[in-house]
């Protein structure tokens, strides 16, 4: 049934970032995710693709930590943290973004960028306003005006808008200066333009992050990406560069065939 | 500017507590008002723990209580019920608030995991279990409570001085509060409040900043409890039954869940119509005789969720806001703007917070 | 859009203005320092006040506000306005007295209300020739009582909801606010121990006991300004033991009582007077108050073998679903086998059956109504005479006649309590100098002469009592199960012959411990046939 487009470089990659081994996800009696294996190397961009359903997004909470897989194992920068809650994870240089945009709605574009930060900061608990802190909060203004919303940093999240919203979950992610980014379809809901400088704020990405991207969107998936995994009912249906998908007869049947390339 | 108003209002209202000893009569600042701040007080930790932490708490009228129990306990003599502990009246201070803390800290780790209705619900377990303890556990207390406790010497005969007492530490938990929200613990608690999924994965570790706010709002309560037990020279069980525990999450609402001062607001507005709600002109007539104090209080409630879910602060803020309105000539639309940047210039939630854990995305 | 503009401005003026009336009211409360009684106050400005708060209320939420009811207003109280001010005018050879009466409008005995106000109103009826301000309820408090040239002024009615916390609340502004000099009541035990720890900071003020039936109020507390002319709930089951062990042949008895202060009180009464005569009670069982599944805690009781009776002192509906849980677990019950205190009555019949006739009880503060002497009714009768009808808690909260309120223990107490002040303030023409020195000096040593026997107090200002004792009997004509007295037992006093003492421990679940003593009235109790004493 699988019919694997292999690339031999990067699956036998001595120094990966990211090792999956035979994970499974039961939801029940759902089988969300079986039998994943997985490896990124670093600085690898690496798009992950596939209809609703196929357990994209499963795949990056598992990654995360917000869900503990039923089987297998996560080793993430050669530790397993396979046990490991997600609170833990940022300390490993891991930041994630959600596809429906999980933001402090009440605390401005500035304290949400601060708070993505601190994260991973032992200070967190401090009870006094530090030097520490203002240059952290120099930081995040710095970090929205990279993700353009210089002009909203004191907006609360309330009033952005849908794009101002994706645009700041990016800046969150980017704010955690993460060694490993996991982007939960970024583009989703933007015009084309939007996408177009999501597209171009990604490219412009430190080329040292190790970058997971799930994206609907073919076009920015393939322009970003180095590599591709497709998934479909819980298991991953091909691998390789983007023209090799691109050209991939049954990733058209399960997925661009019906979605066509838009 | 909004911010520089509200301190100016803060500024006022504490000028005039300050004042009040010298032109209001012995029973209003001793009594009236000495409650009013210290119900105020306990309400602030309520207030705290839901604007700042999105956890409405049903058990901080618990804490309160263990620490006048522990206060009853401590200081206690032969004669007296409980452990007759006959210490020193500061020595008992220390150990009722270690003692609260301590409770809080087990309640707060106990609960942390669970958010909104449960955690409603969870917290008003712990204050159902709290009231049977003290009433059946006899060696703390007993059905009939620790009676005849004194305040400490400094106090006797002087009970402008724990007014003032009670004022200051108003004022500094005010203060302190205030400032705290802005401190990275402060911080990451509205973030909690907004998103725990999301502060997880953001490397906060959740459960820990619950149980370190419920402790710290604990103290809090623990504080006001003393205060309360010096003013009250007695508690029993049904000090913290339930009846008084929904009175002071009541206090909360009628102040204003989401905004601190409300807390304070909502004890002076309870007080008074407990106090003095008698003496309006024509209240008999009514049938708004004492014996209809809770049913009058209910309708408040009833009438401020309705007509403004944030409180008496709410409707004042409403107020000014419409008045600043009709004088810039604002239209409507912008009224509404600026109302909510008053709402949140704190960063209080202007809705309840409704906190989940579903796992976004876990099926789709 | 405009139209909910509006609506929303309207809504946050009712919303203000409701903020503002309380707060309005608050400050003309505070300068009423000096004020009037209660029911006086409204109807004395009945012309300024709407005025005050101009249209805003009535066009919205009629419900809300009073004013569009002004019109009511005179025509309720006409009794209020004329009484007030004459009445004041003679005062000049005396002066006045303010005072307080804590009552109970809440919580478990809130529907005795009227029954103790209406207690110390008749006393002020029957010495300073008060009027009462209303002839169905005793709510509206008197005007124009005057003993010993005092003008007795009764500037508060103190509504306590049987909690320590709320009745402190309610003491205090009777006397921080409103200036009561004289305060009658509490009603309950732990509201008393509350009040009575007060007085020991207010020296100024007097205080005189309702009908609170806790022994640390005046054993343990000894507030020198606090008064009881009554019993404690030990006080009132004495006498009971002597005749079980004596004439009913009980050696050994089981206790069952809820397990706080009343319970235990209530208990070491019968303890202390069961163990005194040589009886020995080899059980004591405390369910929490509140049980309502009696089960396992009546199989910790012996078989009916076993022992030869049980003590009950479960309250409320519990004492049905205890005896109901006894019958389950230990078979029919045997009448005489069982006694209890004031909680078991011939209402218990209904749900039990007549088996439980044969049951004795232990008394209360007023004498039962099958006994009758030329005091009782005239007492009665006087308070006949001043209201038409009161919805008493004795009867229910039913409308009846007052003399069923004024029969009870409860409206007795308070009764009781008014009339000690009035008498004392006579004995010492009014004279209210160094903080009330010679009338509480009056009252400790006074014999208080009150229908259901006289009332002499201890060296901690306690009643020294009459009780009695009934027996639950079958009605030879109806058939019924009625309450019949068997005994009077005068003299009892707070200490048991020495059982209970300041220094000894409150009672509680372990004390007192059983021990023979001489009892002061062991062997004195007086018989009692078809409602005569046989002196």
């Amino acid at each position: 049934m699988t019919t694997e487009v292999t690339t031999p470089t990067s699956i036998e990659a001595a120094d990966h970032v990211v090792r999956l081994r035979s994970i499974g996800v039961a939801f029940g009696g759902l089988r969300a995710l079986d039998g994943i294996d997985l490896d990124v190397a670093p600085g690898e961009r690496l798009a992950v693709l596939g209809p609703n359903g196929a357990g994209k997004t499963t795949l990056f909470n598992v990654i995360a930590g917000d869900i503990r897989p039923t089987t297998g194992s996560v080793v993430l920068c050669g530790r397993d943290c396979s046990h490991l809650p997600s609170h833990a994870r940022p300390a490993l240089g891991v930041a994630r973004t959600y596809q429906k945009t999980r933001l402090f709605s009440n605390l401005t574009v500035e304290d949400n960028l601060y708070l993505a930060q601190t994260g991973r900061q032992r200070r967190h608990l401090a009870l006094f306003v530090s030097e520490r802190d203002r240059s952290l909060r120099e930081r995040a203004r710095e970090v929205a005006h990279r993700v353009w919303l210089g002009p909203m940093v004191d907006a609360t999240v309330d009033g952005l808008s849908h794009g101002q919203r994706r645009q700041l979950e990016i800046g969150m992610a980017l704010a955690a200066e993460p060694d490993i980014m996991l982007l939960d379809e970024p583009a989703s809901g933007l015009s084309r333009g939007e996408r177009e400088r999501l597209s171009e704020l990604i490219e412009a990405l430190d080329p040292a992050i190790t970058l997971l991207l799930i994206e609907h969107d073919m076009d920015v998936a393939l322009r970003v990406a180095d590599r591709v995994v497709v998934m479909a009912d819980g298991i991953i249906i091909a691998r390789g560069n983007p023209d090799e998908i691109r050209s991939n007869t049954l990733v058209h049947e399960v997925y661009l065939g019906r979605e066509g390339g838009r | 500017m909004n911010r520089s108003w509200r301190d100016l209002v803060a500024v006022a209202v504490v000028a005039i507590l300050v004042l009040l000893p010298l032109f209001g009569s012995a029973f209003f600042v001793e009594f009236v008002m000495t409650r009013t701040v210290i119900l105020g007080l306990a309400a602030s930790s309520i207030v705290f723990l839901s604007a700042y932490g999105g956890m409405v708490s049903l058990a901080q009228l618990l804490l309160f209580g263990i620490a006048g129990f522990m206060v009853g306990n401590a200081v206690g003599e032969a004669g007296s019920k409980g452990l007759k502990l006959g210490w020193n009246a500061w020595v008992a201070v220390v150990f009722a608030l270690a003692v609260t803390v301590a409770v809080a800290a087990l309640l707060g780790a106990l609960s942390a995991r669970t958010a909104g209705i449960y955690f409603l619900m969870l917290t008003l377990t712990y204050a159902v279990i709290g009231y049977y303890f003290f009433g059946q556990v006899t060696t703390f207390s007993g059905f009939g409570g620790i009676t005849g406790i004194d305040a400490p010497p400094w106090f006797e005969g002087h009970p402008v001085r724990l007014y003032y007492v009670c004022v200051v530490l108003s004022v500094v938990t005010y203060v302190g509060l205030r400032l705290l929200v802005r401190s990275p613990f402060g911080m990451a608690l509205q973030g909690v409040r907004d998103d725990p999924v999301r502060m997880a994965s953001l490397g906060f570790n959740v459960a820990l900043h619950r149980t370190l706010a419920f402790t710290f709002a604990g103290f809090i309560a623990g504080v006001a409890g003393v205060l309360n037990i010096w003013w009250n020279g007695q508690i029993d069980p049904t000090s913290i039954s339930i009846g008084p525990t929904l009175d002071l999450l009541i206090i909360a609402v009628i102040g204003g869940i989401v905004h601190l001062e409300g807390a304070w607001l909502g004890a002076f507005v309870y007080v008074m119509a407990n106090n003095y709600m008698r003496n309006l002109p024509f209240a008999d007539t009514i049938g708004l005789t004492e014996a209809r104090f809770n049913t009058v209080v209910g309708l408040l409630v009833l009438l401020i969720m309705l007509l403004s879910p944030d409180g008496l602060v709410g409707v004042i803020l409403r107020i000014r806001t419409a008045a600043t309105g009709l004088r810039g000539d604002g239209g409507s639309t912008s009224d509404d703007a600026s109302d909510h940047q008053i709402a949140t210039a704190d960063g209080g939630p202007k809705g309840p917070p409704v906190p989940t854990h579903t796992r976004e995305g876990s099926i789709r | 859009m405009i139209k909910s503009q509006t609506r929303r401005r309207l809504r946050k003026v009712v919303a203000a203005a409701t903020t503002l009336t309380l707060i309005a009211a608050a400050c003309g409360g505070d300068d009423d320092d000096t004020a009037d009684e209660p029911a006086g106050e409204p109807a004395d400005e009945p012309a300024p006040e709407p005025s005050d708060e101009p249209a805003d209320e009535p066009a919205d939420e009629p419900a809300d506000e009073p004013a569009d009811e002004p019109a009511d207003e005179p025509a309720d109280e006409p009794a209020d306005e004329p009484a007030d001010e004459p009445a004041d005018e003679p005062a000049a050879e005396g002066g006045s007295l303010k005072l307080g009466i804590l009552g109970e409008c809440e919580g478990a005995f809130g529907g005795f209300h009227e029954d103790v106000v209406a207690g110390v109103s008749l006393a002020m009826v029957e010495d300073g020739g008060a009027t009462v301000n209303s002839t169905t309820s005793a709510l509206d408090g008197f005007t124009g009582a005057n003993v010993a040239g005092l003008d007795i002024e009764l500037v508060g009615i103190g509504c306590g909801d049987d909690t320590a916390d709320r009745i402190i609340q309610e003491v205090r502004a009777l006397v921080e606010q409103q200036g009561a000099e004289v305060v009658i009541g509490p009603l309950s035990g732990d509201e008393s121990i509350a009040v009575a720890n007060y007085a020991k900071d207010h020296p100024e003020v007097t205080f005189i006991d309702g009908i609170a039936g806790a022994q640390e109020t005046t054993m343990q507390v000894q507030a020198p300004n606090y008064f009881r002319f009554h019993g404690d709930g030990a006080q009132w089951n004495a006498g009971l033991g002597d005749i079980l062990y004596n004439e009913a042949g009980w050696e050994t008895a089981a206790i069952i009582a809820d397990d706080y202060s009343f319970g235990w009180t209530s208990a070491a009464g019968f303890i202390a007077d069961f163990c005194a005569v040589g009886g020995d009670v080899v059980s004591r069982v405390f369910p929490p108050l509140g049980t309502t599944d009696y089960s396992s805690f009546v199989q910790q009781l012996p078989d009916p073998d076993e022992v030869d009776g049980y003590f009950w002192v479960v309250g409320g509906t519990g004492t049905n679903a205890a005896l109901e849980a006894f019958v389950n677990a230990k078979g029919d019950l045997t009448g005489d086998q069982h006694a209890g205190n004031l909680f078991f009555s011939p209402a218990l019949a209904s749900a039990l059956g007549p088996d439980i006739a044969g049951a004795y009880v232990g008394g209360f503060a007023s004498l039962p109504a099958d006994i009758q002497t030329p005091e009782i009714e005239a007492y009665l009768a006087s308070a006949d005479a001043t209201w038409e009808t009161l919805a008493a808690g004795a009867a229910g909260g039913e409308v009846g006649p007052p003399s069923v309120a004024l029969g009870f223990g409860f409206g007795y107490g308070y009764y009781a309590a008014g009339k000690a002040l009035n008498q004392a303030l006579e004995a010492v023409g009014g004279d209210l100098s160094d903080n009330h020195a010679a009338l509480r000096e009056e009252m400790s040593t006074m014999t208080l002469d009150v229908p259901y026997g006289e009332v002499t107090l201890d060296e901690n200002r306690h009643g020294i009592i009459t009780t009695y004792v009934q027996q639950l009997v079958l009605d030879d004509e109806s058939g019924e199960v009625v309450a019949e007295t068997i005994a009077l037992v005068p003299g009892v006093d707070q200490s048991f012959g020495g059982t209970f003492s300041p220094d000894t421990p409150p009672p509680d679940r372990d004390n007192p411990s059983c021990e023979t003593r001489d009892l002061p009235w062991s062997g004195n109790a007086i018989p009692v046939v078809d409602g005569v004493p046989q002196e």
